[in-house]
């Protein structure tokens, strides 16, 4: 039978470490990381010597802030997601085989060392030069290393520096470890404080039949975690599935069709990739890496996922051609989202729509002529403030229809945007206004139409509208919408009544 | 855009638009067909009444106080304001009293939701919206007393058709049958026209117009206009408008007011968000568009409406013929059926000399029996004259429900003063014999109801005195008073706190810290209370909150019911006031609270539970069982030994007399008779510290100042009190001595003075006070003396009959704690929670006083804690299933019951099969505090923790059968015992006390080390020493009057030691203070006539037990 060997690798306070491996400055200092939104922050994380100072986990931030010395940061969920990266890679230089066994704010993993002998020397020098690399990547970590899985994954959580078990001594290594280490669930928990059983020893000590009578099948895997010796079906971390294709030009290109021939190729393998897998591609965003180092971006967002790849490429020509790079561009990188192939069941007697992929092509023209946020269907939102609306793509589900009604409807043409207005008044009435052209005599004002509200916040509005008849200096009238800011005391003319 | 083409196309016939000068303003067209008005003439400018104004008791829909309206109306000059609160005259006894406060008008009237028209208006559908469906709601508004009786009746039929506490909804029939003295608005946006308007436009409006027109006639419904500066709604006015044209009604203007100032919509958006269960950022357009519903001034609501004035004009035709006020109210106290050839006066006098005989014929009082009989004929006549006979009748018909059922039950209050209650039995205080002063109780020119309270134990037996009410007169007949919940700090910061948004654990933070302190400091701000909680107050997002925590403080929430208060009524109660169902079962409530009722003359009959009434029955009722004895509380012997035991003030468990204060004070009054317990009952007061009362008394009583009298002729009147005026009472009779008033004036002096409300008054009846005393020759400092005395005491005055019905009820328990420690330690736990400690206090009270306190036993324990009685004739106490947390009472009953019929238990798998309701979790619970460790192979409670996680689970089908069942349960157990620390935390984790030692006796050898000593230890210590001492916390407080300072009573084995801390010393040990369950103090030993305290200096927390040990704060 092949002979087994873990290494388990687990650096605690994992978004502390994350942000001191960056400011060695503040490795000797006391820090805290917070977490949540302003200004409800608690402490999520904490290094040594904040502790000392007398800080702790789930601190509010007006609390952390009343201890002395301490460093207040803010956790970055990036960081600790490129730090984790760097943490398993500095790993995986041990061994191609690791399972990531992360667990609340700490970063760990298990490498299956088997065999790694010959490489990096018996086990305590291997675990030696895991920490010290940890060590240079910026990381703390404790290293354990047992024939056992969960024997070097439980010792590392719960001791400092490196453990090395020997075969057959993986139960006299848990047997002072918490019960807690084993994260139970509530019940257990409590029939185990109340047993008086706080150890894994403890544990392990119980008659095995008694305690499955008494807590299930379930308590044989806890009295086997207990004893070091439950089994464990690795599960190593799979490369992840990415859809990027890089490119780096010799010379920098200055043509747009030279770029897109290369990307045409480029499109077609992310395609092919994606086929194989029957996916097809969410969306496509291009990296170009520009003279000067600078990094021109561009997304593309087709309605449906699609392996099309003459639409696609279509689409990413549009795209440059609309936000086209300011210089030569070095490098292109194209990364893609992939996402499931679908297909729309329309009615028989549905009315005819445009093709999917031919009406993305058309709205990513209109993109281009009048700009990202001016094209799709207009969603309506709830609330009473002025620009209760926001725009979508369009979708076959967004079909809401307004009644039609007997009465005659006006129509309001919006003007995008406003234009200021200096405005007359007499007696709170406006009597006349000026845009940058004209002047006009209001005839009759209606209003003001009042709202206000989202007082409890920073996007607190109170306008006043006037619907306005008024008559240029050469008498052609129009019937407009005049709004006045009551916060920013300015006029603007907001539409037109058709 | 259909809203503004009808506007704009009417707008180009119409006149010039019009401006507001505040610029709050809307343009609108002159009127051109202008509908029919009740008054051709134009409105003047003061014509406006508002007749459509809501208050906060249209309960989450609404966000002022009726009288913050009916003061911001006296503010813009209007004349009259009517409220019409949502389904509900909850607010209406408020509004009247500051209307006729401030001279405003106030109608009264109600907005009325009916199911027959419909759902109310919401947005179209085509807009995003979360509008739930609700019915519309019409005005009405009560124009006579029959008008105000109908709508009564209305809103009590729709509340009681509902199952339980509800909304509810009239239907038409209803509006039909209570039509009569109403005028009737059609509301606005909430409105069934405006739903109408939007669904099926002017017919499905005409329609609805039409049936209203045939129940209320065309001369009692106007068509409502409101202008809020909408587009759609100026669209339905312009509808209306056509509409009261085409069919000749009135249209009348109001502003649909849901506060009384622009500011408040805040309140309201905040209000609407938590009764919609949102937050304010997602509630849309659930909120208000804009801050327009609040009081306008006439000439804005002129302007406003200047193309429509006959709207104006109406407003004052409708107010003045709203004659209805709530001084009108029409209610009569019910009469009492008296036998045939009887009057109730002849009947009263009868049982009432009866009483008299009882009472005053035993040989002890007999001496009295003339001056009773010449008090009760006093008594009597006055009655007679008032009119109460039915009044006394009615209480002491009561009374003898509860007698001829076994109920305990006195009368306490100012009753108390009245020879004619104690004969009637209704109190228990002699006052003839006690010399109380029968017009504190009674007053001919008072004019009002006399107030009878009734004590009676907690629990079943005052719910079957409630039930008797409601059968003897009827369900609409009799109702308890409402309770009006209020938002506080806690629920303010709470409900706030969601609607920003902020999550739960924040929430929690916050409302575990916002303080319950009776004191509040200059620091115990709300925002202090923030910062304490993590907040940075200087945050815009916690300062809104905080604003608005600060301003929701007092505004209703929602109404509960009162305790005991009940009403009872001749006729028919719901057409006095609108009565609806209370959420619990079988109750019913009046839609005013017991200020409410008493402020429009409603008289209530507080039926109180006192949970040492219960204690007292209980514990009588076990006398004769266990001890052989019958107790009469009516006639308890004076016993020294139970004055001995309250000059020690070991009192721990008694009525009144076991608080902190009270334990300070009493051995320096030392009480030898009953007298001296009712002045230390009454002493240790709010009221009499405040008013620097104690002390002279204290000091007078131990002889260390000389008793004097502000004039001789006080003497009699103050000897009793050492001439300190302590009781109302005296101050009723000082001036009756002093400046020759009647009992009457002298009442009426009292309340004046102590209501300090009518300033004219006040000056009236002092410059009688004053000529009263130059009449009777005294003058100068003298007079000014007893004049300042007189106003000072009578802000905190306690009633000196009060005083004395809880004395006897305080002597009782001490009697009872002393002569019967078992049995009345028994009932104390029985009819917890009440009193001042917890039961693990009063446990090891009872334990140091020689009672022995066995644990609970499956095989030994009741239902409830009994009294058992040991082999050698001993009495011990035996804790019941009752204290077991997490054991179900109809598992603890069933067992009791299996036990009773079948026998004992063998085995924990006996247990569990023969009472199949017990669950793991229970049989766990008794496991963990010892209940099992009386069955026969449990040698420890982990033996029986290892057996029941077996026997607690359910087996499948195929072993169900008992002989399938494996026998592991006699398998040895391979768990250690538990420690003694371990144990004690399982007692009080499992039952939250313990019969074994105290928790610091297991420590006791290694605190005498350091130096720290046991509470008994304290007493051998010189005054002013340093001392140090540890136990655990079992009350704090900070009570009002002690100026920030706070006491800790610190349990130890020995007893209870008394920490005092000052302010400074507080703050800079808040945390400690407030969260350690084992406080270490250093301090100051302070001895005042054998009373101790220690003055802290130093406070730390001791972290010797887990035992979740709780205190009971902020008394």
């Amino acid at each position: 039978m092949t002979r087994t060997l873990y290494a388990c690798i687990h650096a605690a306070e994992f978004p502390a470490q994350t942000l001191v491996r960056l400011r060695p400055e503040l490795r000797a200092q006391p820090v805290v990381v917070l977490d949540g939104i302003a200004p409800e922050e608690t402490v999520c994380s904490i290094n040594a010597h904040a502790r000392r100072q007398g800080a702790d986990l789930h601190l509010t931030k007006f609390e952390a802030e009343a201890i002395a010395g301490l460093h207040l940061l803010r956790r970055s969920i990036a960081s600790e997601s490129t730090a984790r990266t760097v943490f398993l890679e500095c790993a995986a230089n041990f061994s191609p085989r690791i399972e990531d066994v992360s667990f609340g704010t700490a970063c760990a993993c298990v490498l299956d060392i088997a065999g790694t002998e010959s490489l990096f020397g018996p086990p305590d020098k291997l675990a030696q030069r895991i920490r010290a690399a940890m060590l240079s990547a910026g990381f703390h970590a404790s290293i354990a290393v047992s024939e056992n899985f969960h024997c070097a994954r439980l010792k590392a959580a719960h001791a400092r520096g490196i453990s090395l078990v020997a075969a057959g001594e993986e139960a006299g290594a848990m047997t002072s470890l918490p019960i807690q280490a084993l994260h139970l669930d509530e019940n257990a928990t409590e029939t185990f404080a109340l047993w008086g059983i706080r150890s894994l020893g403890q544990l392990a000590a119980l008659p095995q039949h008694d305690l499955v009578a008494r807590c299930g099948q379930q308590a044989t895997a806890w009295r086997e975690l207990a004893m070091g010796v439950y089994a464990h079906a690795f599960q190593p971390i799979e490369p992840v599935f990415q859809l990027s294709e890089f490119c780096e030009f010799e010379t920098p290109i200055e043509q747009i069709d030279s770029l897109i021939f290369v990307g045409a190729r480029m499109i077609e393998c992310l395609v092919a990739r994606a086929s194989v897998r029957a996916l097809s591609l969410a969306s496509l965003t291009a990296e170009m890496t520009l003279e000067g180092g600078k990094v021109h971006r561009c997304v593309l967002h087709p309605a449906l996922p699609s392996t099309d790849r003459k639409f696609l490429l279509k689409l990413l020509q549009l795209e440059i051609a609309a936000h086209s790079p300011q210089s030569a561009v070095f490098a292109l990188a194209l990364s893609a989202e992939a996402g499931q192939s679908s297909q729309v069941q329309l009615g028989l007697f549905a009315p005819q729509t445009p093709e999917p992929s031919r009406l993305d092509v058309t709205i990513a023209r209109l993109k281009n002529l009048v700009g990202e946020d001016r094209v799709g269907s207009a969603v309506l939102l709830d609330t009473h403030a002025p620009e209760n609306f926001r725009m979508e793509n369009f979708g076959l589900d967004n079909t809401t229809t307004i009644p039609s009604t007997a009465h005659p409807r006006w129509t309001l043409r919006r003007v995008r945007p406003p234009v200021p207005l200096r405005v007359t008044l007499e007696s709170s009435l406006p009597v006349s206004f000026r845009d940058r052209d004209k002047r006009y005599a209001v005839k009759e004002a209606f209003g003001p139409w009042t709202t206000s509200g989202s007082w409890w916040s920073m996007g607190r509005w109170n306008v006043e509208e006037w619907d306005v008849l008024a008559e240029t200096d050469l008498g052609a009238p129009i019937v407009c919408l005049l709004v006045f800011d009551r916060q920013k005391k300015d006029w603007r003319l907001e539409a037109y009544y058709d | 855009m259909t809203d503004l083409s009808l506007h704009i196309s009417n707008s180009r016939s119409a006149g010039t638009p019009v401006c507001h000068p505040n610029d709050e303003y809307v343009s609108t067209r002159a009127h051109d067909t202008a509908p029919p008005t009740q008054s051709a003439a134009r409105p003047k400018p003061s014509e406006y009444v508002e007749l459509h104004a809501t208050s906060a008791f249209s309960f989450l829909e609404a966000a002022s106080q009726p009288d913050t309206l009916i003061d911001r109306a006296a503010e813009l000059d209007l004349s009259a304001v009517a409220l019409t609160d949502r389904n509900g005259l909850y607010g209406a006894a408020r509004f009247h009293s500051a209307g006729k406060r401030t001279g405003v008008r106030a109608h009264i009237g109600a907005e009325i939701a009916i199911r027959s028209f419909g759902d109310r208006l919401t947005p179209p559908d085509w807009l995003p919206h979360q509008y739930p469906k609700e019915p519309p709601r019409i005005v009405l508004l009560c124009a006579s007393q029959a008008g105000y009786q109908n709508l009564c009746q209305l809103l009590t039929r729709m509340k009681m058709r509902e199952p339980s506490k509800g909304e509810g909804s009239a239907t038409l029939d209803d509006l039909a049958e209570f039509s009569a003295g109403l005028i009737c608005l059609t509301g606005g946006d909430e409105g069934p026209l405006a739903s109408d308007l939007a669904r099926g436009g002017d017919s499905e409006a005409r329609s609805t117009l039409d049936r209203l027109v045939s129940i209320y006639g065309r001369s009692n419904l106007y068509i409502e206009l409101q202008r809020h500066h909408q587009r759609d709604e100026e669209a339905r006015n312009q509808a209306l408008l056509n509409l009261a044209s085409s069919l000749r009604l009135p249209a009348i203007a109001t502003n649909g007011v849901r506060y009384a100032t622009a500011k408040e919509r805040e309140i309201l958006d905040v209000f609407t968000s938590i009764r919609h269960h949102t937050t304010l950022d997602r509630a849309g357009r659930l909120l208000n568009s804009n801050s327009m519903r609040h009081l306008r001034t006439e000439q804005q609501m002129t302007i406003l409406f200047r193309d429509i004035p006959e709207a104006i004009a109406n407003t004052r035709i409708v107010s003045d013929r709203l004659e209805f006020s709530l001084e009108n109210l029409g209610y009569k106290f019910p009469h009492y059926l008296v036998p045939e050839g009887e009057t109730m006066v002849s009947f009263l006098e009868k049982r009432v000399e009866e009483g008299v005989l009882k009472r005053y014929g035993v040989p002890s009082k007999r001496d009295l029996l003339d001056r009773a009989r010449t008090q009760v004929r006093r008594e009597l006549a006055l009655i007679k004259r008032l009119g109460f006979e039915g009044y006394f009748l009615i209480v002491w018909d009561i009374i003898r429900y509860c007698r001829q059922h076994g109920i305990l039950v006195q009368g306490r209050g100012s009753a108390a003063n009245s020879a004619v209650c104690y004969a009637l039995e209704i109190t228990a205080v002699d006052p003839v014999g006690m010399e109380l002063l029968f017009e504190r109780f009674l007053s001919e020119s008072r004019g009002e109801w006399p107030d009878i309270d009734l004590d009676l134990p907690s629990g079943d037996q005052r719910e079957q005195v409630i039930q008797h009410i409601y059968e003897k007169y009827g369900s609409l007949g009799a109702a308890m008073t409402a309770n009006v919940i209020s938002y506080r700090g806690r629920s303010a910061a709470r409900e706030v706190g969601k609607v920003l948004g902020f999550d739960e654990d924040t929430l929690a933070r916050l409302s575990g810290l916002v303080g319950r302190w009776e004191w509040r400091g200059n620091n115990d701000t709300m925002a202090r209370n923030f910062e304490h909680a993590g907040f940075d107050v200087h945050h815009a997002k916690i300062a809104c909150y905080l604003d608005l925590c600060l301003r929701m403080q007092d505004l209703p929430r929602h109404l509960g019911q009162h305790s005991g208060g009940m009403v009872i009524c001749a006729g028919m109660l719901n057409r006095v006031v609108p009565i609806e169902r209370a959420s619990m079962p079988g109750r019913t409530v009046v839609q005013w609270d017991k200020e409410d009722c008493a402020d429009l003359g409603i008289i209530k009959i507080d039926l109180l539970g006192l949970g040492m009434m219960a204690v007292l029955q209980d514990c009588l009722q076990q006398l004769p069982c266990h001890y052989g004895d019958q107790v009469d509380l009516a006639a308890m012997p004076e016993d020294p030994l139970v004055y001995d035991t309250l000059c020690k003030a070991d009192t721990v468990g008694m009525f009144q007399v076991e608080s902190r204060a009270q334990m300070a004070s009493i051995p320096h009054n030392a009480p030898r008779k009953f007298y001296d317990l009712v002045v230390q009952v009454a002493i240790i007061r709010p009221g009499p510290i405040v008013g620097r009362m104690m002390h002279p008394y204290m000091n007078r009583r131990q002889g260390k100042e000389k008793i004097t009298y502000p004039h001789p002729s006080l003497e009699p009147v103050l000897k009793r009190t050492l001439g300190v005026p302590l009781f109302q009472e005296q101050l009723l009779r000082m001036a009756m001595t002093v400046a020759d008033f009647s009992g009457a004036e002298a009442e009426e002096l009292r309340r004046a003075v102590g209501m300090r409300r009518s300033m004219q008054r006040m000056k009236d009846l002092e410059g009688r006070l004053r000529t009263g005393m130059t009449r009777n020759g005294i003058v100068g400092e003298a007079q000014d003396n007893i004049v300042q005395g007189i106003s000072s005491f009578a802000m905190y005055g306690f009633p000196e009959s009060h005083a004395a019905s809880f004395a006897l009820i305080a002597y009782a328990s001490a009697y009872l704690k002393v002569y019967y420690l078992a049995a009345f330690t028994c009932a104390l736990l029985n009819n917890q929670p009440m009193g001042f400690y917890s039961p693990a206090v009063l446990v090891k009270d009872a334990q140091r006083h020689g009672l022995r306190v066995r644990p609970i036993d499956v095989q030994r324990s009741s239902g409830l804690c009994s009294v058992e009685t040991e082999q050698d004739g001993s009495h011990s106490l035996r804790i019941g299933l009752n204290y077991v947390k997490g054991l179900r009472q109809s598992s603890a009953q069933a067992l009791v019951e299996t036990r009773d019929r079948e026998g004992l238990f063998e085995s924990v798998d006996d247990i569990a099969e023969r009472i199949p309701e017990l669950n793991r979790k229970e049989l766990v619970a008794l496991a963990r505090i010892g209940a099992l460790n009386s069955l026969g192979e449990i040698r420890h409670r982990r033996d029986a923790l290892w057996q029941v996680e077996e026997a607690g689970r359910f087996a499948g089908p195929l072993l169900q059968r008992k002989e399938a069942t494996p026998t592991t349960a006699l398998s040895k157990s391979p768990l250690r015992q538990m420690t003694t620390e371990e144990r004690l935390a399982a007692d009080y984790a499992g039952s939250g006390l313990t019969t074994g030692p105290h928790p610091m006796a297991w420590h006791r050898s290694i605190l005498r080390k350091q130096g720290i000593l046991s509470s008994e230890e304290l007493q051998g210590k010189p005054n002013l020493s340093r001392v140090r001492i540890a136990g655990c916390v079992i009350a704090r407080q900070r009570p009002g009057t002690a100026k920030g300072f706070v006491f800790l009573s610190l349990e130890d084995e020995a007893g209870i030691a008394n920490i005092i801390i000052t302010p400074d010393v507080f703050e800079q040990n808040r945390v400690v203070v407030t969260r350690s369950k084992v406080l270490l103090i250093d301090g100051q030993l302070q001895v005042n006539d054998g009373v101790i305290h220690v003055k802290a200096r130093r406070i730390s927390s001791l972290e010797i037990t887990d035992a979740d040990i709780r205190s009971r704060d902020f008394h």
